[in-house]
């Protein structure tokens, strides 16, 4: 199967399309909104974009594994109501950081049972994080039956207006990540996670510890889940069980705008990073847009819609092609 | 993992008299009281219909195998619930259109599902997710926030009330059973029916024996949205009122009682008599949990836990070692 | 280094079908052991018992004369045991380089592969075969891009990377050409020399006579002989490994090329083209049994199924002079096609349902709306008690049967449609002997009724007892056509091997 220029290109650097897109949505944005890289125009959006990128992160590695987890929003809601309520508008900033290495517990466990019945109990990812997504959205309502509880405001004040170097934190978040996984995906576990994903059955034969490797994607979503929910709190400055529930859908159109398959074993976390970003970006396109408000909704789902349906339309042109 | 040697319908028959003898011995349950146990076992039986219907078309695309389903029931639900209180507007004639629309609407949404699934290879879960997010903003944009309408008095007559005095037994329950036995004798004495269990258990040898698999895929989600769409008809019919949120309570559980009633969730094996019965039992344990006052969070916390259970018990796959 | 393995008395099932009931086998150092046996004997489920991707039921494996137990693949990989699969076990997305060093990348000190390190050893390794690629090959080159062939080297490549003691081939000369044949077995003597012990499982007995010192020969799952390769011949080797029991008495004596010459023809294919095929062209007469042969993976499976429409393809197809050309499965069934497929429990049958869903699934639509399940049972039992089937009863899932009734089951959804061309893949894989005597005399009495019938099977014998003519498919080509006196066991295997004439007969 010989690849024509463009096609093996495309398929070494799946990140591409995710770059073609950013810029694309970049300038549709800058035109709208011409102030869109003023300092605190750009710190306003990263900031709200954070969330939805650690999720994608997360989502990333678990469907770069071969799997999928539905479960994140729902992760994420959990640490929000945790956090919520535990720290409270009148909790001190000292107590805080008690409270997020709670949060990245709960992540971290919430990941590992997932892990658990998918990886060890062999079921399906999709319908078994499903149905966890219920159980940890319950969880959270539990915790929370009502939006309201909160955080110091100094603290939501210091997530607003942390610019070291003057620009967004956002930014130091992205690169770091960026950075832990240029590292990872260079040592040997970066290449059992392309093997499994890729092909399971050739990976166990070829002695990777498939169950292993699968566990951790789950334990890694679950723990960027929890700092999803950190970002979130931070964010709202408040608590609401249901505000990781969206997220889950959009994490997954970043995963697939970032160039990553579903099927996994293609793809890496560059793309979906830059993906989330571009969500953003046109959900701030369909506000600045003029559209009737009534219809908003409506469009930012067609268009993750169409966001899902771009990889098979194009491959559907392919096909044809030949 | 022991086997189970009871039919899975069979056996979730078994655990809803339990639990409906359970509920008895509660502190507002029948006690010893044959003609309350009969009045709270209709009640139960009937707000089950609801599900019932609902869970149909669910039952249908989990049949039809490759990780089929469709979380856009709910929405469809609500959209359909919502256009024919608007159509009906009180009027008994134009209750037959309302139900015309009604159906069209479901299998339109349930067609596009089923492209984007075919053609564009969108996995099932991701597709319909996305429209059912679709489907909310429509609802948005249809219905502005506001609904106006009203529902005709045939169809409370027809649904809500029972056929005679004499019997008791609301209306909703006998169009339950005929839409089971319409249900049954959809999949055990159509081509249609055997059709959808061949594609389930092997596509390859449905296609290698003559069965247009693209087809049969099609016209499994058409329908399914057409059934959800009968279901939001019903509903509406039942309770008078509609609100944005109508249909959503009923999408995890009408996954749940397909699973609870044995259907496979990789598909090929199944009947709609299981999912009855898998109905019965999650209405019995919402009912319960409603009579012991437990708050919206710990429903979702025992549905979430119950699926999980039931796929650890029915569906582990092939482990990686032979 | 370690010096020997023994297998001893393995039994193996999958469920309920047994795969080994008492494997046995002897490898040392410094030999080339030759593990035979027809399709379906147990080569596979052998090798995949000693490399640790299957967990036997019985007997047990001794290394250098201690008892062992490999749990994983990776403890076997640790005894120094290394695997060519034969269903190759590389990842497509990722590269040459990456493949050959899964699990054992070079690593540098902060734990990162050592990329450099990585490309020039693999370099080395491709050097080992230098000359016998088709394409640019080198390391960071997708393996999913690269040919049949180049992937083999890839998966040999891989095997040998870690220097293992024990190297097991398994099928592995089956996508290669001449020339890298010659390359591997130069590899397999220098790897002798290394101290290196070689399993080779293969049915290619050219192949066989000229790289093993010894061999072990498996038939239905049993051991039945063992020895050194230079005190056996061909002949004697493949009287082991087929029944020992005849069913030549089944069969036809003569075959009667000439009886069909006057009949009209049923169908026929000019320059029929598909992915692989190259150009296939023949004509069947009516009531012909035409068989094709040649072996597997030669083209076969495509030829029977792009006549079934299962398969796009070039060409011109011709039913009774009228040109055809399916789309689909279902058009050919129309016009009276029915297709056996190679693999049943893949492509044959719904293995879950039960025998009445899989008798009836092409035939729904003729029993009306709704269906008449009771005409339906009776039609089913009708055909079931035709064929002999032996079944508890029609509501029994499928997969409760034997081999052989399963395969009743997968022609008799079609013998229900009367169909007018029969195109079998390799029917009588995994059948018994009692079975199989009955499809023989199945097939003649179809062709007696003026079906045409295009057989493809593995197994010479029955070509030559059963067909007037064979067609010999040898790289997507018909390499010659046998019938009447030139159909000879010889004639078949040296055309299926691609050689002109002669194999020692």
């Amino acid at each position: 199967m010989k690849l024509s220029g463009w096609d093996a290109l495309a398929a070494r650097q799946p990140a591409l399309f995710a770059l073609v897109m950013l810029g694309l949505s970049l300038v549709i944005n800058l035109i709208l909104q011409p102030n869109m890289f003023a300092r605190e125009t750009l710190n306003s959006n990263m900031r709200v974009f954070l969330p939805i990128i650690l999720l994608a992160v997360g989502q990333a590695i678990v469907i770069l594994g071969g799997g999928i987890d539905i479960s994140v929003g729902a992760i994420a809601s959990n640490v929000n109501t945790v956090l919520a309520t535990r720290i409270g508008l009148e909790g001190s900033p000292e107590a805080i950081w008690g409270f997020v290495f709670l949060s990245l517990g709960i992540g971290l466990l919430a990941g590992a049972i997932n892990g658990f019945f998918i990886a060890y109990l062999r079921l399906q990812p999709i319908i078994t994080t499903y149905a966890t997504s219920f159980l940890y959205a319950g969880l959270a309502l539990f915790i929370l039956p009502n939006p309201g509880g909160g955080i110091p405001a100094s603290m939501a004040a210091l997530y607003r207006n942390s610019t070291p170097f003057n620009l967004p934190l956002a930014f130091f978040v992205i690169l770091i990540i960026l950075l832990i996984w240029l590292y990872l995906s260079s040592t040997r576990y970066g290449k059992f996670l392309y093997a499994v994903g890729g092909k399971a059955e050739a990976a166990y034969e070829t002695a990777v510890p498939v169950t292993r490797v699968q566990f951790s994607t789950y334990v890694i979503s679950g723990l960027m889940a929890a700092f999803s929910g950190i970002a979130l709190t931070m964010l709202s400055g408040s608590g609401n069980a249901d505000i990781g529930g969206p997220m889950t859908l959009n994490s997954i159109t970043a995963v697939v705008i970032g160039g990553n398959a579903l099927s996994g074993g293609v793809g890496g976390v560059t793309g979906p990073v830059m993906g989330a970003i571009t969500l953003g970006i046109i959900q701030n396109i369909i506000s600045f847009a003029d559209i009737d408000t009534w219809w908003e909704t409506f469009v930012k789902a067609a268009i993750i819609v169409m966001a899902l349906a771009a990889p098979g339309i194009v491959n559907l042109f392919r096909r044809r092609r030949t | 993992m022991k086997r189970i040697s009871i039919s899975p319908p069979v056996a979730a028959l078994l655990l809803a008299v339990i639990l409906f003898l359970l509920s008895g011995l509660l502190p507002n349950g029948f006690g010893s009281n044959l003609d309350v146990a009969r009045a709270q076992a209709l009640n139960i039986l009937r707000l089950a219909a609801f599900l019932g219907v609902i869970a149909a078309g669910q039952t249908l695309v989990i049949i039809s195998g490759s990780e089929g389903i469709d979380l856009s029931a709910g929405s469809v639900v609500t959209l359909t619930a919502i256009l024919t209180y608007i159509l009906v507007n009180g009027a008994d004639e134009r209750v037959l259109l309302a139900l015309l629309v009604t159906l069209l609407a479901g299998a339109l949404i349930g067609f596009i599902n089923g492209v984007g699934i075919t053609f564009l290879k969108i996995s099932p879960f991701v597709m319909t997710l996305g429209m059912a997010g679709v489907v909310s903003g429509a609802i948005i944009v249809i219905t502005h926030g506001n609904v106006v309408g009203k529902v005709a008095p045939i169809m409370t007559r027809l649904i809500a009330r029972p056929l005679s005095p004499n019997l008791q037994i609301p209306n909703a329950i006998l169009i339950w059973i005929l839409f089971g036995i319409l249900m049954w004798l959809l999949l055990e004495r159509t081509t249609f029916g055997r059709n959808l269990f061949a594609i389930g258990v092997n596509r390859v040898t449905a296609r290698l024996s003559g069965v247009d698999v693209t087809r049969m895929n099609l016209a499994t989600y058409a329908l399914a949205g057409a059934l959800a769409g009968f279901g939001g008809f019903l509903l509406v019919g039942n309770t008078g009122v509609v609100h944005l949120q109508l249909g959503q309570p009923f999408l995890f559980p009408s996954i749940a009682a397909v699973a609870v009633g044995g259907t496979l969730l990789s598909g090929g094996k199944g009947s709609y008599w299981g999912t009855m019965a898998g109905v019965i039992v999650l209405t019995l344990i919402t009912s319960l949990l409603t009579t012991m006052q437990m708050p919206e969070s710990v429903r979702r916390i025992v549905l979430g836990a119950t699926l999980l259970i039931l796929i650890s018990i029915y569906g582990r796959q092939r482990s990686l070692r032979q | 280094m370690a010096e020997s393995l023994s297998v001893r008395n393995i039994v193996k099932h999958y469920g309920g079908v047994v795969a080994l009931s008492d494997g046995n086998l002897d490898v040392q150092a410094r030999e080339v052991v030759a593990l035979i046996g027809a399709n379906g004997s147990g080569k596979s489920t052998m090798s995949k018992v000693i490399n640790g991707v299957a967990v036997l039921d019985g007997g047990q494996l001794l290394l250098d004369g201690n008892p062992v137990h490999f749990p994983s693949p990776q403890t076997a990989k640790n005894a120094g045991i290394a695997t060519v699969f034969q269903e190759l076990s590389l990842i497509p997305q990722m590269t040459v380089a990456e493949n050959i060093w899964l699990t054992r990348e070079p690593l540098n000190a902060l734990g990162q592969v050592d990329r450099k390190t990585v490309n020039a050893r693999t370099e080395e390794l491709l050097a080992l075969f230098k000359g016998t690629f088709k394409t640019d090959l080198h390391s960071d080159v997708p393996v999913a891009a690269l040919p049949p062939d180049e992937k083999q080297i890839i998966e040999i490549l891989k095997a040998i990377s870690f220097d293992p003691w024990l190297v097991i081939l398994d099928e592995a000369t089956a996508s290669l050409d001449s020339r890298q044949v010659q390359r591997l077995f130069d590899l397999v003597t220098q790897w002798k020399e290394q101290g290196k012990a070689i399993i080779f499982v293969s049915h290619r007995m050219e192949e066989i006579f000229r790289i093993a010192d010894k061999y072990s020969v498996l038939r239905n799952g049993r051991t039945v002989g063992a020895g050194n390769i230079k005190d056996i011949n061909e002949k004697q080797l493949v009287k082991l490994m087929i029944e020992k029991e005849s069913v030549l008495g089944f069969l036809r004596g003569e075959a009667r090329s000439d009886e069909n010459v006057e009949k009209e023809i049923a169908l026929e294919a000019e320059n029929l083209t598909t992915e692989y095929l190259q150009g296939v062209s023949f004509k069947a007469h009516k009531g012909e049994l035409l068989g094709i042969g040649g072996l597997r993976g030669q083209g076969q499976r495509q030829l029977l199924h792009s006549l079934f429409g299962d398969l796009p393809y070039s060409g011109t197809v011709k039913l009774f002079g009228q040109e055809v050309h399916f789309k689909n499965p279902r058009e050919a069934m129309r016009k009276g096609f029915a297709l056996v497929p190679g693999d049943r429990a893949k492509e044959g049958l719904l293995y879950i349902r039960s025998i009445l869903d899989n008798l009836l699934l092409p035939s729904w639509r003729r029993y009306g709306l709704p269906l008449k399940v009771d005409k339906a049972k009776k039609n089913a039992a009708q055909t079931g008690s035709s064929l002999n089937l032996k079944m508890a009863g029609l509501e029994e899932p499928v997969s409760s049967l034997s081999g052989g009734n399963a395969q009743k089951v997968v022609i008799g959804k079609w013998l229900m449609r009367e169909p007018q061309v029969l195109l079998l893949d390799d029917p009588t894989k995994g059948v018994d002997v009692g079975t199989k005597a009955e499809f023989y005399a199945l097939l003649n009495r179809l062709s007696e009724e003026g079906k045409t019938i295009l057989f493809y099977s593995s197994a010479d014998e029955e070509l030559i007892g059963l067909c007037d003519r064979v067609l010999v498919l040898h790289d997507a080509r018909i390499r010659i056509e046998l019938a009447g006196k030139t159909l000879t066991r010889g004639n078949l295997i040296a055309a299926s091997l691609g050689a002109s004439n002669g194999g020692p007969e």
